[in-house]
């Protein structure tokens, strides 16, 4: 709907990430550029207060660890090839609770793969990315309306939890150009990073009900602050095998599963009497739209579960699909990971998928597994 | 030199936790001392640890401090220092192994290329004291001839690498007792310093000082006069301030959704006229999505873009049968050949048309693309051929479209000269 106010421009989601990451409070972005990461490198250079052009992925990551415990909110974007040399140290990050916001651009794998072709793959890794299963917060965008809310809410989370964040975006949906009406973006706060008052000694890893420790800068001049990625106490003494040290590890866990809600964003368009329902993320998200629209139009009642906080899992999105005798879940990889992180990978009788590998999923695809189910 | 500030500890008074007689805490001391002598507080000294014996100093610093990963704390002590130079008088002094040294290299080379304001202490023991005293990266040909092991293998020479990256100050020092002196020349170096400290590793090394002094590198110092890198925030402005608001002004030809494939080569101007054409689009109350596609080396072969119009919101991006092929070049032509169907307007350049592809599609149309401009502009001239014949939309809107353009009076020549003949 045209409306007097309307600011309508040919605009791509990169530029809309960027700045939307900046106007949340991100200022520094670091990186090596990677295809089909790039657009964001070059905004991310027009854009951030300060802007570094990392020799390879693995020192990206260590400068950005390095500034957020200084104090800095730094991000990188990147693909796959350069995610896999940053896992250890996203593992560093994110014991040390480090916040710092991660984009990553899916294209097709394995390996160097297709890197000018989309993909929904890497759901999976990030999964899986720290020792141990601990869940990282990911978030993926749906639509332009999506990066820009979703790019500040990861700015958010990282602070509020004080930990690496994910956006997890496609090369459909950063490289190419769309007209877009820029009145419809909510104004986006900078986040407040108000020092906290701390009495006595500062205990870097003692965390209150929020289970989230208060955050001070390394070269604070109050109070020294100690920081480590080894299993440590309260105090970031390396502890081994000692109960302190294990709640404290714990505790990584615990304060995204206990505070789920926070983190839960999710779409869900429904209607009186519906049997189906469609779930998906990300890029396939648009395919699955215009599929719910034309089933519709055909007199088929079902609804379109768009889910846009991928992990940790919410118990919400349980909830909703429990509510439905069929279900398809569409995404752009090979076995449907996000299926198989809802319900593993032995077939479930009541759910199809729509997965496939080089091109994005048709809308037709969606509505001919819709009408079989 | 007499000490400023004896009172200041910068050590916690944990036990050492190194084997009797390691050298690493002849360093530790040395550290402490210098700081001391140099006046600095707790709170200004950020002291930056990785994995190994060197990482075991973790603990024994009252300072912040912060312990990472094997081979990093370059990196991480950089990034640090990086977040803190805005801040006043705050030092980061980084901890790094000879094992580590060689695991992040490259992160050592950077640092120094870059100059910010660091120390990097290398406390080199000649091998990898955790894992059972296997040689390293840095351990020297005399030794390894001791231990019978890569004879034929030189060490990395760290502060000969270091300067050559750019380090305000490289240096080695053997001598137990010049480590302090040596350190607090490096700390007070604004910009990187490298201090290399041979260090006795007496569980799989030399027993003796004496011994380890006659297998080490030579002492060495290296500087470059140039100044420290400043690190600032800088003024942006946003990214939106620079949008090209586009208002409807004219009647859109098309009465539903239909795509437009143009296929040509790098350096022929598809993207730019994909995206003059999207914006068209824009001017006649359309939407519009632009894509492009081209090789990873951009400056060759095929360059390929989708426009997809449509009165309605446009959710799925896909373009799987084009209503329009404006084909201008044969590498655009060999990528989009697939795609070709029966149900399309094809306008194809006339030089690529065969006689395979005329009995194919027989209503395709033959136009002199290449005649119409020059390379840079067919791409242009093709789609204005084809807006004006097609009434997809105005041509106008085209004309407002690179009106946005530094080069449009050159684009509006283009079309008008399509236009008129």
């Amino acid at each position: 709907m045209e409306t007097k106010t309307s600011r309508k421009t040919l605009i791509d989601g990169s530029k809309l990430m960027i700045e939307a990451l900046v106007r949340a409070g991100a200022d520094t972005f670091v990186g090596y550029p990677i295809t089909p990461s790039n657009w964001m490198y070059r905004y991310g250079k027009q854009r951030f207060p300060q802007f570094y052009a990392a020799p390879d992925e693995i020192t990206t990551f260590q400068w950005m660890a390095g500034m957020s415990a200084a104090g800095r909110l730094p991000v990188t974007s990147s693909a796959f090839p350069g995610i896999a040399l940053m896992v250890e140290s996203i593992n560093m990050a994110y014991a040390m609770e480090l916040p710092l916001v991660v984009i990553i651009t899916q294209r097709l794998g394995p390996s160097t793969g297709s890197a000018t072709t989309g993909a929904q793959g890497d759901l999976s890794l990030l999964n899986g990315i720290i020792s141990g299963g601990y869940p990282v917060p990911v978030f993926s965008p749906s639509n332009f309306e999506d990066a820009w809310e979703l790019s500040a809410k990861a700015v958010e989370t990282a602070v509020k939890f004080r930990s690496p964040v994910f956006l997890l975006t496609s090369k459909e949906m950063v490289m190419y150009q769309k007209s877009f009406d820029l009145s419809k973006l909510k104004p986006i706060n900078k986040i407040d990073r108000p020092e906290p008052e701390i009495e006595g000694e500062y205990l870097p890893y003692k965390a209150d009900d929020s289970l989230v420790p208060p955050f001070l800068p390394l070269g604070n001049d109050e109070h020294l602050v100690r920081i480590t990625a080894s299993t440590h106490d309260e105090a970031a003494n390396i502890r081994k095998n000692d109960p302190e040290a294990l709640a404290n590890t714990k505790r990584l866990r615990d304060k995204f599963i206990k505070r789920i809600d926070e983190l839960t964003i999710y779409d869900l368009d429904n209607q009186e009497g519906a049997n189906d329902l469609i779930v998906t993320w990300g890029i396939t998200a648009d395919a699955a739209r215009d599929a719910l629209q034309y089933l519709r139009k055909q007199g088929k009642k079902v609804d379109l579960l768009v889910v846009k906080s991928l992990l940790p899992v919410a118990p919400v999105i349980y909830d909703i699909i429990d509510r439905y005798d069929n279900i398809v879940i569409a995404e752009e990889n090979l076995t449907g990971q996000y299926k198989e992180i809802l319900f593993g990978t032995r077939p479930v009788k009541h759910i199809k998928q729509v997965n496939k590998i080089g091109n994005m999923i048709h809308p037709k695809e969606i509505i001919d597994t819709v009408l079989q189910a | 030199m007499m000490t400023k500030n004896p009172k200041t500890n910068f050590l916690t008074g944990k036990k050492f936790p190194f084997c009797p007689g390691c050298g690493h805490g002849i360093s530790i001391n040395a550290l402490n001392k210098a700081l001391q002598e140099l006046n600095y507080g707790p709170n200004d000294v950020i002291v930056v640890s990785d994995i190994g014996c060197s990482g075991l100093i973790d603990p024994l610093f009252a300072t912040h401090t912060i312990h990472g990963l094997h081979g990093r704390s370059p990196a991480l002590g950089l990034g640090v220092a990086m977040g803190v130079a805005q801040k006043q008088n705050k030092k980061v002094i980084a901890f790094i192994g000879d094992g580590g040294a060689t695991i992040g290299l490259q992160h050592i080379l950077e640092a120094a290329r870059r100059n910010v304001d660091m120390t990097l202490i290398v406390l080199n023991n000649l091998l990898y004291g955790m894992t059972g005293g296997q040689i390293s990266g840095l351990s020297t040909q005399k030794f390894k001839e001791i231990i019978d092991f890569e004879k034929d293998v030189p060490p990395f020479d760290l502060i000969q690498l270091a300067h050559a990256s750019g380090a305000r100050l490289a240096v080695r020092v053997n001598a137990p007792n010049k480590i302090k002196d040596t350190l607090k020349k490096a700390i007070e170096t604004e910009g990187f310093s490298i201090v290399e400290a041979a260090s006795l590793c007496p569980s799989y090394g030399m027993k003796r000082m004496n011994e380890l002094m006659e297998v080490v590198e030579h002492e060495n110092i290296l500087e470059h006069k140039r100044p420290a890198t400043k690190i600032i925030d800088r003024e942006t402005n946003s990214l939106l301030e620079q949008a090209n608001i586009i208002e409807p002004k004219y009647d859109a030809g098309l009465k539903e959704r239909k795509g437009i494939l143009i296929a040509g080569s790098a350096g022929g101007g598809a993207q730019s006229v994909a995206r003059f054409l999207a914006m068209a689009g824009m001017y006649a109350g359309l939407e519009t999505t632009m894509k492009g596609e081209y090789p990873i080396t951009v400056g060759t072969g095929f360059s390929v873009a989708e426009v997809i119009f449509d009165h309605q919101p446009i959710n799925y991006t896909g373009l799987d049968k084009p209503d329009y092929f404006v084909i201008v070049t044969e590498d655009g032509l060999n990528k989009i050949k697939s795609k070709l169907h029966k149900d399309a307007k094809i306008y194809i350049d006339d030089k690529l048309v065969t006689d395979e592809l005329k009995s194919e599609f027989p209503d395709l149309m033959a136009v002199p693309f290449g005649k119409m401009a020059n390379r840079k502009s067919t791409a242009l001239a093709a789609v204005t051929y084809v807006l004006n014949k097609e009434k997809i939309l105005p041509v106008e809107t085209l004309k407002e479209a690179v009106s946005t353009h530094r080069l449009k009076d050159i684009f509006v020549d283009v079309i008008n000269k399509v236009v008129e003949s």
